[in-house]
């Protein structure tokens, strides 16, 4: 019969044993082979190819104030590696981390010149490679929000659109919506002594959005620590959240003010370099993806697209919260199936 | 405790969890009282405003010194980098320009081999033509002239003006 205080005991010598060993800083992202294509400033276009392309393929656009790696985490638990599997070619915008140069990158020149480029650039390789007459189109979170923006400018550029946990009604974002008030959020002070949003002020935001969640991911590493390859997907974790990045400042202030204060992707009223930001000029077929458990963005902020958007959208709601849906299974097989409906 | 997950604690892991998540809810209870408070958050507010002006001003100051020291500033090194981001920019819309102007000439290029084809095509049809013509011609010139009937003289007619 085993003695529970030599258990526990035994325990926490298994888990100070894993702590010690820096497994945080020991961890691999990204590890699945990819070529850089295209570069514009801090972003990247990496392109990843699938052994037996059979599917159209996928342009991603990832959000600014994170490492692309929540993709591509480990073997196992990587959305890209699965499209590949399933024969979807995969282009993926990685906005990179803004330098202080970049403090006045305007969101005009965000969406109307990185991120059409790199759909152009994609589009292009796409139609060299596999001989592709169109790409679809994939944006997470404020990635996404500014892929909608992007296609309803220039809808040409992607047969079909899908948004991942991006929000559009901005006001039904929860607490992130009543924290960022006009009134108390002190946005022009930030972005004019700081320049860029600092990565570490975001992280800090997001981690008291859910005060439990810091001692609970405490909690759960020492709950699952004998569940298998559990405390590797934990130290990777980790390693992911402990790298947030730099958002360009300027164009950080226009998307507060314009998708917080304003919420202007539903209400309108925001001109973006002299042209109205319209999302019912988007006409390609849309697929709203939210996660049930989101507390970033709410199911109701990421299904506001079916008020905003132009064109037909069908709405998908997953397990997992916000970055919880990137490592579980059902993104890949709610992906695939979406390709595999496409051709 | 996930149903999947075998552990040799048996019910201490139960009752640990449950403490531990009864703890949670009622921490989180408490702060959601607080984080969505008006005032709350406007002390937050001006405490951060006040930070980042501070940064803001240390950060002045700073660059203020290295300049009297006829030293390179934080943002001597940025103006630097932003003149090479200028310049990337450049090239990016010259790039642009220039895979615009490939296409073009890709298309042009297209319509322009499509119109050879389409000529030589023609071009053969006719030499065929051609060709079918002088077989038919060469067949009636290697055939025997037929005997000529006589020609019988017609009386030439009268202009009737």
């Amino acid at each position: 019969m085993s003695n529970p205080a030599l258990d526990i005991a035994s325990r926490a010598a298994g888990v100070a044993k894993f702590l010690s060993s820096e497994p945080v800083r020991k961890a691999k992202l990204g590890q699945t082979p990819h070529a850089v294509i295209h570069r514009d400033r801090q972003a990247r276009l990496r392109w990843f190819a699938p052994a037996e392309p059979r599917h159209t393929p996928l342009f991603i656009s990832m959000p600014l104030i994170n490492t692309w790696t929540v993709f591509d985490l480990m073997p196992g638990r990587s959305v890209v590696a699965a499209l590949l599997e399933a024969g979807v070619p995969v282009y993926l915008l990685d906005w990179g981390s803004a330098g202080p140069e970049d403090a006045d990158l305007t969101l005009g020149r965000v969406i109307d010149g990185t991120l059409k480029r790199a759909l152009l650039r994609a589009k292009r390789h796409a139609r060299a490679t596999y001989g592709a007459e169109a790409i679809d189109a994939l944006g997470y979170c404020v990635g996404g929000s500014f892929l909608s923006v992007c296609l309803s400018r220039y809808p040409e550029l992607a047969r079909r659109m899908a948004l991942l946990a991006a929000p559009v009604d901005f006001h039904a974002s929860g607490r992130l919506a009543t924290w960022a008030d006009p009134e108390t959020f002190p946005l022009d002070a930030i972005v004019d002594n700081l320049g860029n949003f600092p990565g570490s002020l975001m992280k800090t935001s997001f981690s008291w959005l859910k005060p439990g969640g810091q001692t609970g991911k405490w909690w759960g590493l020492w709950e699952r620590f004998e569940k298998p390859g559990f405390p590797e997907l934990w130290a990777t974790m980790e390693a992911w959240s402990a790298a947030p990045t730099e958002f360009p400042g300027e164009c950080y202030r226009e998307y507060v003010r314009q998708c917080y204060f304003n919420n202007a992707l539903v209400d309108g009223g925001w001109v973006l370099d002299g042209r109205p930001v319209d999302l019912k000029q988007g006409t390609i077929p849309a697929l709203a993806i939210a996660a049930g458990g989101d507390h970033i963005c709410t199911p109701e902020a990421a299904f506001g697209l079916e008020r905003a958007w132009g064109g037909p959208v069908e709405t998908v709601t997953l397990r997992g919260g916000h970055v919880g849906v990137c490592i579980g299974q059902s993104l890949p097989k709610a992906l695939i199936a979406w390709a595999e409906a496409g051709g | 405790m996930p149903e999947n997950v075998t552990s040799p604690f048996g019910d201490f892991d139960k009752l640990s969890g449950e403490m531990y998540r009864h703890w949670e809810k009622a921490m989180t209870d408490w702060w959601d009282q607080i984080l969505d408070d008006p005032n709350f958050l406007g002390a937050v507010g001006k405490n951060l405003e006040v930070g980042v002006r501070a940064r803001g001003s240390y950060q002045k100051s700073v660059d203020e010194t290295l300049e009297r020291m006829h030293l390179p500033t934080r943002s001597d090194l940025t103006r630097l980098a932003k003149i090479a981001s200028l310049l990337e920019d450049r090239l990016l819309s010259m790039e642009d320009t220039l895979l615009e102007m490939n296409d073009k000439l890709e298309s042009v290029e297209r319509e322009s081999i499509k119109a050879r084809i389409e000529s030589t095509e023609t071009r053969l049809e006719l030499r065929e033509r051609l060709a079918s013509l002088e077989a038919r011609l060469e067949a009636l010139e290697s055939k025997p002239a037929a005997p000529r009937r006589a020609r019988r003289k017609t009386p030439a007619k009268k202009d009737s003006a």
